[in-house]
């Protein structure tokens, strides 16, 4: 069952992810507006990414509903609604 | 047809990384043989089950895999993208266009142990599978990678034939420059990545060994001697660069060999036994490709495998090609089986042998099943090659032969 977080602790969590699949961000300083795409995540790392946040917060929801985020913060914002509503 | 030849080549092997540490273990007959170690190679709380075999222990990665990549890459796929490293440089393919480079990586069913493990970490919670799997479960990740990471623009596909996977992958690039697809193109033969389940299975058709050596690793790789019991395992890969000779001599390299003649027959046959008939064949078509006497041939690198059935039928199929004069050895005795890496392994063996004028032992041969042949025993042979042959074969009827003439020759 997803528990509500803030959203600082859904960014968190997003950015461990990011780092587990481009490990060569360990040092990159993250900010809300990177666009993935930009720090050279093609898009099955972007999948890949998700996914990982997916099962950290137990979300279960179709990934149609995570498409569209243009830069980090944005899918911090999608996320931390879907937390919300559930 | 053009004359072609190998220009370059990299190997990854229990016994060494890179060509030098390679052909230093083969001459001095220096094995790897042990149980296997690597996750998914024995099943999960059955420490009973005992495979045997050799596996790389400390793979240097090249620099040009980023971290991101290698993430997702099986063994398989990094092993190929280590090897492909040596033979590129080796080749100075950074001066070869882009667009008329090919890869041909011999093998199908490559990741197998990869596929079993991440079944198995993610049983029981499959909606969260990493999407990447979509992309990384195919073997054609491996060409993904590897023309990605070189910028290989020509043509690439995975090309399988079992065990005669990696020699084939050599016939069909030589075909491919011959036919102006491609300047050069590499024959890639993938390290085949067995789980536990093909082990397990190989060992209960009767093709690997070996319940007669369970406890005593070294002994039970032994190809040509009486007491073998099956194939021991072995990991390996090997790239093979194939142009014409006037493409490499451009380029300034000194050519390991001329691929003289090639030959690929099926002895329409699903099964696993081996045939004389087919094997005689692919011997003769080689050898009348190149154009070569039989009494020529100065060297057989055969297939050799530790088979009971296998390595007597391939022994007769050897002698009544006219080859019973000719030095022979068994590479596997000293790198075990790499199944779909094999005939690419065992031709750049042949290329290296070539090249040192030296012959390289044959391990556990303490009891041949044919003595009147001649045989490079226990210690390596110095002598220089003009001509040689090697043999693949693989499960369900696949038979193939290259002859292989010294540059100078």
């Amino acid at each position: 069952m997803a528990e509500v977080k803030s959203w600082d602790e859904v960014y968190a969590i997003v950015l461990k992810h990011v780092r587990d699949v481009l490990p060569e961000l360990q040092s990159h300083a993250f900010q809300p507006s990177d666009s993935l795409r930009e720090l050279g995540a093609n898009s099955i790392d972007r999948a890949d990414i998700v996914m990982e946040v997916m099962e950290t917060l137990s979300l279960d929801i179709p990934r149609v509903e995570l498409l569209g985020p243009r830069c980090i913060g944005e899918l911090v914002d999608l996320i931390h609604a879907k937390l919300g509503n559930a | 047809m053009p004359e072609l030849v190998i220009s370059a080549l990299g190997v990854t092997s229990a016994i060494g990384q890179g060509k030098a540490a390679f052909a230093e273990a083969l001459f001095a007959g220096r094995h790897a043989f042990g149980r296997l170690q690597r996750p998914g190679r024995s099943e999960p709380g059955d420490d009973s089950a005992c495979f045997l075999g050799a596996e790389i222990a400390d793979l240097s990665l090249p620099p040009r895999l980023p971290a991101r990549s290698a993430r997702t890459a099986s063994l398989a796929a990094q092993v190929a993208a280590a090897t492909l490293q040596e033979a590129w440089d080796e080749a100075r393919l950074d001066q070869v266009d882009a667009g008329r480079i090919g890869l041909v990586v011999g093998g199908s069913n490559m990741q197998q142990r990869e596929l079993v493990r991440l079944q198995a970490e993610f049983a029981g919670r499959a909606q969260y599978l990493r999407p990447s799997y979509a992309t990384s479960f195919l073997d054609t990740d491996i060409c993904g990678l590897c023309t990605e990471l070189f910028g290989i623009r020509g043509f690439a596909c995975t090309l399988g034939a079992a065990s005669a996977s990696g020699q084939i992958a050599l016939i069909q690039a030589a075909q491919a420059v011959a036919a102006g697809q491609a300047d050069a193109c590499i024959a890639l033969g993938a390290l085949m990545d067995l789980s536990y389940w093909e082990c397990q299975a190989l060992r209960s058709a009767g093709a690997m060994g070996s319940d007669v050596f369970a406890g005593e690793p070294a002994q039970a790789c032994r190809p040509f001697d009486r007491r073998r019991d099956g194939f021991i395992y072995g990991e390996n890969c090997a790239a093979l660069v194939v142009e014409t000779a006037a493409s490499a001599r451009a380029r300034g390299l000194e050519p390991y060999a001329h691929i003289a003649g090639c030959a690929w027959v099926m002895d329409a046959n699903r099964s696993t036994n081996p045939s004389h008939e087919g094997e005689l064949r692919a011997l003769r078509q080689a050898l009348g490709q190149a154009g070569v006497d039989a009494a020529m041939i100065d060297y057989v690198n055969p297939h050799g495998t530790g088979s009971p059935l296998g390595d007597e039928t391939e022994l007769r199929a050897i002698c009544d090609a006219g080859l019973a004069a000719a030095s022979i050895n068994a590479t596997k005795s000293i790198t075990g089986h790499g199944l779909t890496a094999a005939g690419a392994v065992e031709l750049a063996a042949v290329a290296l042998q070539l090249r040192a004028g030296r012959l390289h032992p044959t391990r556990n041969l303490d009891d041949p099943v044919a003595p009147g042949l001649n045989w490079v025993g226990a210690q390596a042979r110095q002598q220089s090659v003009r001509w040689a042959v090697s043999l693949s074969m693989g499960f369900g009827g696949f038979n193939s032969a290259v002859c292989l003439r010294h540059p100078q020759a």
